[in-house]
């Protein structure tokens, strides 16, 4: 069963989207992940125009974490002070990216910046997350104990002024760090059409030193305030948002999140970090390694008509 | 060989072919499970003389500037060049005809009636400038410079890919004495607007008679709301949009508690 899309203006497979929302949900569920970063190169790859998949997203992604970050507040695991610091800089970065994308797209550079993006983001993040997961699973299976965990936090996030204090994360850090971590979020989210969890939750633990048990929530929190502003500014400046595709995929991927949550217990935390960055680092060789090859049309049409 | 065009004023002169042709379908909706249509077209020759006639039917949708970029190959990546603008291209163009239009007319004759995508009309404004050459002032030059004709095949060749150009050589037959059908697809990509459709008799190359019909695709139902809500009030599409999306996951949250 077949569906035009109002604003993409192409016609998909309805049962095929919700099919992939289920998948993509079942993998965010079961990672903890917004799982923007699968959905939007699956999207494009589908015929959708490039510019309507990243903004779509943004609903989607907003939704699906709207529906995870209620049962986290519930288990009181979100610092929101946290996130409305995190929020605060997401904005910025929001703004800033959905006002870059759009010059990038007059220049015609949108495509190469998102390939880009995809290769240097999810190369790197997949690439230290697998390196880690295994050094964890092979410690696990010779019974080394861990490497003691260096504690000492980064004197600089000391250094800086504007300190306040953060309860429920047990920190009293500069504000400083948060915003620029925050904005930086903010941008790749409107540019990349993801949620930017896979970003955030390793630079809460790593360079914000956050407790393990609020990262998750407050990331999911911060996301939902950042993409709702991306997704709002995406449909007034570009006209770009496809509220049928994000309902669509929305369908599926809270059916999927929902199963993906159970099963994920099934796993030991360091198999299913492994397997995550094993598909991180997919999508992200699939997305850029494109740019090194020799393209078999060396033209190409651009979408808008440059107004 | 003299076939000369009667003046648009006169009526036509008793021997003179005429061309008369109807679309069984004006209007296409573009609703929810809109997968692109098929228009048919039937037409009628009248021709005292029963000279060798040839149809040509052209349908061309609303034009639509065309942006295209060239990769090239910078530090090992392939990157867009700066994005050339050209004007006067269709959104949507198919020529069908009783046979191969090169065989129906010549190149002088085509070009002047945009028959074929070869002999369209599409040029970039913003690359040209006139200057003085070898004495002759206001020579047209292209920043392309040679590369332009390579430019233009590719916005052509492009938008066939994208199944928005299409030449059929043998889309329109003859199906009883004087009685033809064509029958024009329509992609689901095709453009929404008024599509201007001209069917073009040719007799000893040369065309002798001419008829215009338009045909309309327009969005209806839901979709048009969506569409012209969009673009008309972004901001307020913008913001119902993000509300629906809230509170579609919030309600999800709660639908699974229970279980």
């Amino acid at each position: 069963m077949d569906i035009y899309l109002p604003i993409a203006e192409v016609s998909v497979n309805a049962p095929l989207l919700v099919a992939l929302g289920a998948l993509v949900g079942f993998i965010s569920g079961m990672f903890g992940i917004g799982g923007g970063f699968l959905m939007t190169p699956v999207l494009v790859f589908l015929g959708i125009p490039p510019a309507v998949a990243v903004a779509s997203m943004s609903n989607h992604v907003a939704a699906s974490s709207m529906s995870s970050v209620i049962s986290y507040g519930r288990k009181r695991a979100v610092d929101f002070r946290m996130g409305g610091v995190l929020a605060a800089g997401g904005a910025v970065g929001s703004v800033a990216g959905v006002e870059l994308f759009r010059w990038l797209r007059l220049l015609g550079q949108a495509d190469l910046v998102v390939a880009l993006s995809y290769l240097v983001f999810l190369g790197i993040i997949g690439g230290l997350m697998f390196w880690e997961s295994i050094g964890a699973i092979l410690r696990r299976r010779r019974n080394t104990p861990a490497p003691p965990r260096r504690d000492r936090r980064p004197p600089w996030l000391y250094g800086l002024p504007l300190k306040m204090r953060f309860p429920r994360s047990r920190l009293y850090i500069s504000v400083i760090p948060p915003i620029a971590l925050g904005a930086f979020v903010g941008v790749l989210s409107a540019i990349m059409g993801v949620g930017g969890g896979f970003v955030l939750v390793p630079a809460m633990v790593y360079v914000l030193r956050m407790p393990a048990g609020v990262v998750v929530g407050t990331s999911l929190f911060q996301i939902i305030i950042t993409t709702a502003l991306t997704g709002v500014l995406q449909a007034g400046r570009n006209q770009t948002v496809d509220i049928l595709l994000a309902a669509l995929l929305l369908v599926g991927g809270v059916l999927g999140a929902q199963f993906g949550a159970r099963a994920s217990s099934r796993f030991r935390a360091e198999e299913l970090r492994a397997l995550l960055a094993l598909i991180v680092l997919l999508v992200g060789l699939r997305m850029g390694l494109g740019l090194f090859f020799t393209p078999h049309e060396p033209f190409v049409l651009m979408s808008g008509n440059g107004g | 060989m003299a076939a000369v065009l009667p003046p648009p004023t006169l009526p036509p002169p008793a021997r003179t072919a005429v061309v008369s042709a109807a679309l069984t379908e004006t209007n296409v909706r573009v609703n929810s499970d809109f997968r692109g249509d098929r228009i048919v077209l039937y037409g009628a020759v009248f021709d005292p003389a029963q000279r060798r006639s040839d149809v040509v039917v052209i349908v061309r949708g609303p034009d639509q500037p065309v942006r295209i970029a060239r990769k090239s190959r910078v530090a090992g990546v392939w990157i867009n060049s700066r994005p050339v603008v050209f004007q006067g291209a269709p959104g949507f163009y198919i020529a069908a005809s009783t046979r191969p239009l090169d065989d129906i007319a010549r190149f002088g004759v085509l070009r002047r009636l945009e028959a074929g995508v070869d002999h369209l009309a599409i040029n970039a404004p913003a690359e040209q400038r006139t200057e003085t050459r070898y004495g002759v002032r206001d020579v047209v030059v292209s920043r392309l410079g040679a590369d332009y004709v390579d430019w233009r095949q590719a916005v052509v060749r492009l938008k066939e890919a994208d199944h928005l150009y299409a030449v059929d050589e043998h889309g329109v037959r003859f199906v009883d004495k004087g009685l033809f059908r064509a029958e024009i697809a329509l992609p689901a990509e095709a453009p929404i607007g008024r599509y201007a459709v001209r069917i073009l008799l040719f007799q000893n190359g040369q065309p002798v008679s001419e008829k215009d019909r338009t045909l309309t695709v327009e969005k209806v139902g839901v979709e048009r709301g969506l569409y012209l809500w969009a673009h008309q009030r972004p901001w307020s599409y913008g913001l119902a949009a993000m509300a629906f999306a809230l509170a579609a996951g919030w309600a999800a949250s709660f639908a699974f508690r229970r279980n």
